[in-house]
């Protein structure tokens, strides 16, 4: 089901980065900042200069998963539903119709009785930028869902399609199968797609959708708001999925288009003229063109820009950790802080490790680790208490079936080493022992790892540290269940931002803590647990908000029972942009501002 | 003596015939006041890297000790230099005066063993290849080209991603790329110093190949290997920061200077000291060895022409040129000479 959406980012940390799309609520905890500007009066016009380091993961919105890209791909590419950017946070998490008309509910008839069936209508006056300009059809959407698991640039995530829609899991077996020998060209992955149906996805007629789910899924619509369900014109047909022509003929039906796109060099957007403001209920069209120009990598040089405006907003860099307390004390109004709704980092423990014989497999001595970390010396890694905030359970603030409790309180979140050791010789490791830590040797996961080693130190534990390229974490290591069995290592910090927030157990709970123990899991550890499994099952299935995130925190009490994990921290997300940025909305699925609602006073620079 | 008397032309007859090469080296060495002052350095260096435990012991800051109390701030800012922290503190309040003396440790250790090794290695096979010249040349020749074409960067993630970062692996991977400068040299060396007539002599005497090797060649290849080592290891020190800058060397939390530099690049416009004490020393350990080194050379060698013009010859090869065309640029007259002389052997080799 849900699948790989990790993600790591440094928010905060220097270098890099990106992620995958995500998202962020309000959640509890965070004061400071953000509280949305005074913006005024519109301004038309000027062009939004963004710079950074590298280019989107894939123009294609049936394959892009980098949240930077997303940033962008809001600018041309409509989905039925989206998370309008709002200045109250907590709205901006609530779907609202986009081509759709409106959110179907079992009132209004667009959802049936036993709440699998979902009619969508598409609004009047959305177009696609084709000469003469055409209207957006169900049929185009239907092509999006039959690209999604086209085998040359699939969806990031196609579990939460084939986990719901039904047919959806056969038709992409079938079409994997169909080109395991053949070679994928244009013409023969279109004539797949036109030739093969998905039953739970049907096109009434132009203007109608009909959507048919395998069992109740109350957060159907959240993934029909994610990028993969886009839309696709017939001109896609022409092109395999994203690749160098494609790129060269993105059609928008969005506000802006690409004008210019330039590998790893520029990207360019300009006004979109078949795209009308009476048609599209929460983008609109202040600046005249948005430019993203790449290949500055360090966050300083980027940071300095935006002060001098030279630049607008930053790209893929965050604001540079060092900068951060500079930027509090001067209390720079264009310097903003956003609550936070993710865990990043937090230790994981290979439970498949026969190291120190199978030691990471004894609950009494994860949880004596779990008394081991002080949560504060890492927060201050990642900018001290005014950007993170140390997380106790499992789920973070802001997603299904948080609640707090502390399962493992220590003084002051600082860490108990009596408390640990004591543990750890009842556990039958009276004189410690020696575990394999393995982190990324960039950003600040080196001082990560050096912190919490330096915790476990005081309790007995000698971590010996494993360095993994940045490039291969994931994908290559803590995602290959082949090297945990191995025992090649036992302890790491990943980091984890869910793909939406609000009712998103299909993006957390259910890729970190549902039994899955195959290539490509975000469950690293291989942790099996079949009560947790079944609540789980039961909580996607429930289609009661309030009950299933009953379901969701006993999950999380389950996990932290368990010792699965160690929760460090929830992280803030800062952001800088530059002055004449006006009415700046936060799009907390992205960490990103919205670049379709924000104006430039004065336009030119 | 005074020390002008070392010159030649200054000096007597009688005082000169009573000094070996090597007085000879030393005393021109006391006159160069940079080679004294950069072995002062170096000494320096090497003491408080050796007595770094004894240092941490006597301020109660171990190099893994986080000060999370005074060391950083709220925010997690290092702290500046002050009564407690000589240089200041990292980004996890570690004590950088501790973390640099250590970080010496490290970085002296690979310097000096890497160098070691590659010139064991180095002189093994130049004495071998030069000596036997032919087929045993032609192959060795081709292997330091092979080497000395290597894309060290490339190699080196290479190796470390196989092997894993540690101790070990940054010793190899330098010495690796180190040791075929030094085989280039010694071979080159060999081959003038063989046709000498004190080797045929020898050889006429009945001597065998590994006494002649050992016994008449190998101590006169050691002046420049002495001076190619003191220049080596900086160089070596330099390519264990860079590896360690960028990962792939030494594992934290164990401190060398590239570690240190690594993790101060996010922090030099907030805390100057997190970068320049670990930048600063590195620059002075490695600028003393090369400035030793100079002085070193010209104290073995005053003619310090020619010795620069070998080294421009090493240059000039390591830009791709084969070997074969220039194996004499080097050598000078001395190579040419052997040309005009040649040995049996010697033609084998050029054929």
């Amino acid at each position: 089901m849900a699948k790989r959406r990790h993600l790591t980012i440094a928010v905060a940390a220097a270098a890099t980065l990106l992620a995958t799309a995500c998202q962020t609520d309000s959640g509890g905890g965070t004061r400071n900042s953000a509280t949305p500007e005074q913006a005024g009066k519109p301004v038309q016009g000027g062009t939004l200069r963004l710079v950074g380091g590298g280019d989107v993961d894939h123009l294609d919105p049936t394959s892009s998963y980098y949240t930077v890209t997303n940033g962008i791909l809001r600018a041309y590419a409509r989905q039925l539903f989206s998370l309008a950017a709002q200045a109250d946070l907590k709205k901006a998490l609530e779907v609202v119709p986009d081509v759709a008309t409106e959110v179907p509910t079992t009132a209004n008839g667009g959802l049936s009785q036993d709440l699998l069936t979902y009619t969508v209508k598409l609004r009047d006056g959305v177009q696609w930028d084709t000469t003469p300009p055409r209207p957006v059809t169900a049929q185009d959407y239907l092509r999006g869902f039959k690209r999604l698991c086209n085998p040359v640039a699939g969806a990031g995530a196609p579990g939460y399609y084939t986990s719901t829609i039904k047919g959806m899991a056969e038709y992409c077996a079938a079409y994997a199968k169909a080109f395991e020998k053949d070679k994928p060209t244009p013409k023969a992955l279109a004539d797949f797609q036109n030739s093969h149906d998905v039953s739970g996805v049907q096109a009434k007629d132009d203007k109608t959708l009909v959507f048919t789910l395998i069992q109740p899924a109350s957060d159907f619509l959240n993934i029909l708001s994610l990028n993969f369900a886009s839309a696709a014109p017939v001109e896609y047909d022409q092109y395999a999925p994203d690749d160098a022509a494609f790129r060269q003929h993105v059609i928008s039906n969005g506000p802006y288009k690409i004008t210019k796109y330039v590998a790893t060099k520029e990207i360019r957007l300009e006004r979109n003229p078949a795209w009308k403001q009476e048609a599209d209920p929460i983008r609109h069209q202040y600046v005249d063109a948005i430019e993203v120009k790449q290949g500055v990598t360090e966050p300083d040089s980027v940071q300095q820009q935006l002060e001098a405006g030279t630049a607008d907003l930053a790209w893929d860099l965050p604001v540079p950790t060092a900068q951060l307390p500079r930027l509090t004390a001067s209390g720079d109004p264009n310097y903003k802080v956003f609550p936070g709704a993710i865990t990043n980092p937090y230790l994981v423990f290979n439970l498949q490790s026969k190291n120190e014989n199978g030691a990471m497999g004894k609950l009494e001595v994860r949880q004596a680790i779990e008394y081991a970390i002080s949560k504060v010396a890492i927060g201050k890694i990642y900018g001290g208490k005014d950007l993170n905030t140390p997380l106790h359970t499992a789920i973070p603030p802001g997603n299904i079936g948080y609640q707090e409790y502390n399962p493992y309180p220590t003084p002051n979140d600082e860490g108990d080493p009596a408390e640990c050791k004591q543990m750890l010789s009842e556990a039958g490791y009276p004189n410690g022992l020696t575990l394999i830590g393995a982190f990324r040797n960039a950003g600040n996961h080196p001082s990560v790892f050096q912190s919490y080693s330096a915790d476990l130190k005081k309790c007995g534990i000698t971590v010996k540290g494993l360095p993994v390229r940045q490039g291969d974490y994931y994908g290559a290591f803590l995602q290959a269940p082949s090297i945990a069995k191995d025992s090649k290592w036992d302890i790491s910090a990943p980091g984890w931002v869910p793909d939406w927030y609000g009712n998103n157990g299909r993006s957390v709970s259910q890729p970190l803590f549902q039994t899955n123990c195959t290539p490509g899991t975000s469950n690293y550890g291989c942790y099996s647990n079949p009560e947790v499994d079944d609540l789980i099952k039961q909580a996607l299935a429930e289609p009661d908000q309030a009950k299933s995130a009953a379901l969701w925190h006993q999950v999380d009490q389950k996990v932290m029972a368990d010792a699965v994990i160690v929760p460090f921290q929830n992280q803030n997300t800062p952001i800088y942009h530059s002055k004449r940025v006006k009415n700046a909305l936060y799009l907390p699925s992205f960490q990103l501002y919205d670049v379709t609602n924000l104006w430039l006073d004065p336009p030119s620079p | 003596m005074t020390l002008t008397e070392i010159r030649p032309e200054a000096v007597p007859d009688k005082v000169i015939a009573g000094r070996s090469p090597w007085a000879l080296a030393w005393a021109r060495i006391r006159t160069d006041k940079v080679a004294l002052l950069s072995a002062v350095v170096v000494v320096l260096l090497l003491l408080l890297a050796a007595a770094a435990p004894l240092i941490a012991q006597w301020s109660g800051h171990g190099p893994d000790d986080q000060f999370r109390d005074i060391g950083i701030t709220d925010q997690g800012l290092p702290v500046p230099p002050n009564g407690t922290f000589w240089f200041g503190t990292d980004r996890l309040g570690r004590d950088l005066f501790i973390r640099v003396l250590y970080g010496a440790r490290v970085s002296l250790t690979v310097g000096v063993l890497s160098t070691g090794l590659a010139a064991m290695l180095g002189v093994a096979v130049g004495l071998l290849a030069g000596f036997y010249g032919g087929v045993v040349d032609t192959l060795l020749s081709r292997l330091m080209d092979v080497v000395l074409s290597f894309p060290y960067l490339i190699f080196a993630i290479a190796v470390v991603s196989i092997a894993g970062p540690s101790l070990t692996a940054t010793v190899g991977v330098i010495s690796f790329y180190s040791w075929a400068a030094i085989a280039r040299i010694v071979r080159g060396q060999t081959l003038s110093i063989k046709e000498r007539e004190y080797v045929e002599a020898a050889r006429s005497l009945g001597a065998g190949d590994a006494r002649i090797m050992f016994v008449d060649i190998l101590p006169n290849l050691l002046a420049p290997v002495i001076v190619l080592v003191t220049l080596l290891v900086p160089a070596a020190i330099v390519f264990e920061s860079t590896l360690s800058y960028l990962g792939l060397g030494i594992v934290p939390p164990t401190p060398s200077w590239g570690n240190l530099l690594s993790e101060a690049q996010g922090f030099y416009r907030v805390a100057w000291w997190y970068l320049t004490f670990p930048a600063g020393t590195l620059l002075l350990a490695t600028l003393a060895f090369n400035l030793l080194g100079d002085g070193i050379r010209d104290a073995i060698d005053p003619r310090t022409e020619r010795l620069f013009s070998r080294r421009r010859g090493i240059r000039r090869r390591r830009g791709g040129k084969s070997g074969s065309d220039d194996r004499q640029g080097g050598q000078g007259g001395e190579a040419r000479r052997g040309g005009e002389e040649p040995s049996g052997r010697m033609n084998t080799m050029e054929g």
